[in-house]
């Protein structure tokens, strides 16, 4: 691992310089592709509504889950459509969910003159023991009941369910599933030791600036302008570094000027112009020495609405004269030396967070995975661009590592499919909150957090 | 029985002499070339003169495939659009729907983006 490799070299610190300074030349760039074209929109046109996209997630997920359906209860069960159901038959079902919760927030009941209610404010989650399950296909719909969690499911997800339909209209759930893990992809990973740095939630232009020597202390160990010669040798194994949203802070998105008068605000300039000339700065330190991938996130300067379109150049005139740095969107799939990357900013399981009794963002990130979708509830409550070819957020293939930004913690898992697909899970954690990055070795697919922590006003030392 | 009223109807298309360069109605001229295309304008109404109307039976057929539920929801975009999403999502749509679409592709009723109240393009 990373560490293992500087400790041995560490007395290079207390000897005299060297004659002939060492050098190590970074790992040369070799394989890589990016795969994120369903992803990035050319001329978009809002003039549709959004059930195109339902309509396409159904009907392109719907064989996969027969298939799925037919080897979990047998070949010979009745797949049935709603409008085929018969009271007291047992078969199966495939179609949308759709939860009906209490709590959700509603633009309709807000703007409804007759309550005079004031607007709920935001809650970290709107689960309540009265939500209900309902399932859709294309025509009908039907109040799900039985042995199916119903906290723990969100809208959105396609799944099949086998059961029965009773006398009083429900359907009584006996057993379901999901689409499951995707079909694996081959694995061309390297053979020798290759890092990859995920670091996401830098949070520039925020109101303390405790975090910015930090990120500079994570400039500088990846520029290799820090440690001993061992450090700066395994330094020169890290082939890239991805940058996983939220490069701004929550604060830049302060919008008390658009209230106050035009005179007041005259001479007063977006907090998110300083942060990103900061984030310019760092990213040109970066791109001298490492290839760099920058995914917009939540608070970034793109638009609101899922797949995020990358930052625009022309914000990062120093750092975008480098071939090193990429721009891309949100989420993000590439082909990193052979080993398959897929991973959003965070906003798809933050949102999953909130609309769900699951409490561990490791444990939604699998959960997606394995419900064949990146971003269910989008666009019931994440908002997503409307599409109506086909959804590019399923899962078609497996990646090997599937990561989120923006997590609370550090999680890392490696999952093993029936097929032979191996992912391994990461969820980013912010590095504003927890100045903690993870570094992850395409040889062996293991990840590794690497801490950059100063020494605050608390500390003893 | 008369041809089916749409919501359309009540926003004729009509394209009256907008192909002409505006300030040459006062060179004599040229007075009689657009005293014709003013007529041959009045005789098409909305139509493209080359070809010939679409059959209130095509007309029918396509309002049959808008209205099938098995390709999925119609409003917002073209007819061909969803002939060709349906195709690549396997329903198999029938083939001679596309060569219509094909055959009649500059008139509006036909290609046909249905919207509600004249919103969205």
């Amino acid at each position: 691992m990373f560490s293992e490799q500087a400790t041995p070299m560490a007395q290079g610190l207390l000897a005299p310089p060297s004659a002939e300074p060492p050098t190590f030349p970074r790992v040369p760039v070799s394989g890589y592709s990016d795969c994120s074209q369903p992803f990035q929109l050319g001329e978009r046109s809002f003039s549709r509504q959004y059930a195109h996209i339902y309509a396409v997630r159904l009907s392109g997920m719907r064989p996969g889950l027969e298939c799925r359906a037919r080897s979990r209860w047998g070949n010979d069960i009745a797949l049935r459509k709603l409008s085929e159901l018969q009271a007291g038959e047992k078969c199966c079902v495939v179609g949308t969910l759709f939860k009906a919760m209490q709590l959700q927030p509603s633009i309709l009941q807000e703007i409804s003159e007759e309550h005079n209610l004031v607007p709920q404010p935001p809650l970290p989650k709107y689960i309540q023991p009265s939500d209900e399950l309902i399932l859709e296909d294309e025509l009908q719909r039907i109040k799900l009941e039985g042995a199916i969690d119903v906290q723990r499911l969100v809208t959105g997800t396609i799944l099949a369910v086998y059961g029965t339909e009773q006398d009083d209209g429900r359907f009584l759930v006996e057993d379901h599933c999901f689409a499951d893990l995707p079909p694996p992809l081959p694995w061309n990973g390297p053979s020798s030791n290759r890092f990859v740095l995920l670091a996401s939630g830098l949070g520039l232009g925020s109101v303390s600036g405790e975090a910015l020597l930090s990120t500079q202390l994570l400039v500088d160990v990846v520029t290799g302008q820090l440690g001993a010669e061992g450090e700066q040798s395994c330094a020169a194994h890290i082939t890239r570094v991805i940058l996983a949203g939220n490069l701004l802070s929550q604060n830049t998105q302060s919008r008390d000027t658009i209230n106050k008068a035009k005179y007041l605000t005259k001479k007063t300039q977006a907090a998110s112009v300083e942060a990103v000339k900061m984030l310019d700065e760092i990213l040109l330190q970066l791109c001298t020495s490492v290839p760099v991938d920058v995914m917009p996130g939540e608070f970034d300067p793109t638009n609101y609405t899922l797949p995020q379109q990358p930052l625009h150049r022309c914000m990062l005139p120093l750092a975008s004269a480098y071939a090193t740095l990429r721009l891309v969107t949100n989420p993000y799939q590439a082909n990193l030396d052979g080993v398959r990357f897929l991973g959003t900013s965070g906003q798809n399981i933050s949102d999953i967070f909130k609309y769900s009794s699951m409490d561990n963002y490791l444990e939604i990130l699998e959960w997606t995975l394995l419900a064949g979708h990146i971003s269910p509830t989008a666009p019931d409550t994440l908002g997503c661009y409307p599409f109506y070819k086909s959804d590019p957020f399923i899962l078609t293939e497996c990646p090997h590592v599937y990561f989120c930004g923006n997590a609370p913690h550090f999680q890392s898992k490696l999952l093993q499919g029936k097929e032979g697909q191996r992912v391994l899970l990461v969820t980013v954690p912010d590095f504003s909150v927890t100045q903690t990055a993870c570094l992850i070795n395409l040889r062996d697919l293991t990840c590794q957090p690497i801490t950059f922590s100063s020494f605050g006003a608390d500390s003893e030392d | 029985m008369e041809q089916p009223r749409r919501i359309t109807d009540s926003f004729p298309r009509r394209r009256r002499g907008s192909r002409r360069p505006p300030g040459r109605l006062k060179d004599k001229k040229d007075k009689d070339k657009d005293e014709e295309k003013v007529q041959v304008k009045v005789r098409d109404c909305s139509r493209s003169p080359s070809q010939p109307p679409p059959d209130p039976a095509l007309l029918e057929m396509l309002r049959r495939f808008d209205l099938s539920w098995e390709y999925g929801p119609c409003t917002g975009i073209t007819r061909l659009q969803r002939w060709e999403r349906a195709q690549e999502l396997g329903l198999s749509p029938p083939g001679a729907i596309r060569d219509a679409l094909l055959e009649h592709r500059d008139n509006p009723d036909v290609t046909y983006r249905w919207v509600w109240d004249g919103m969205g393009c």
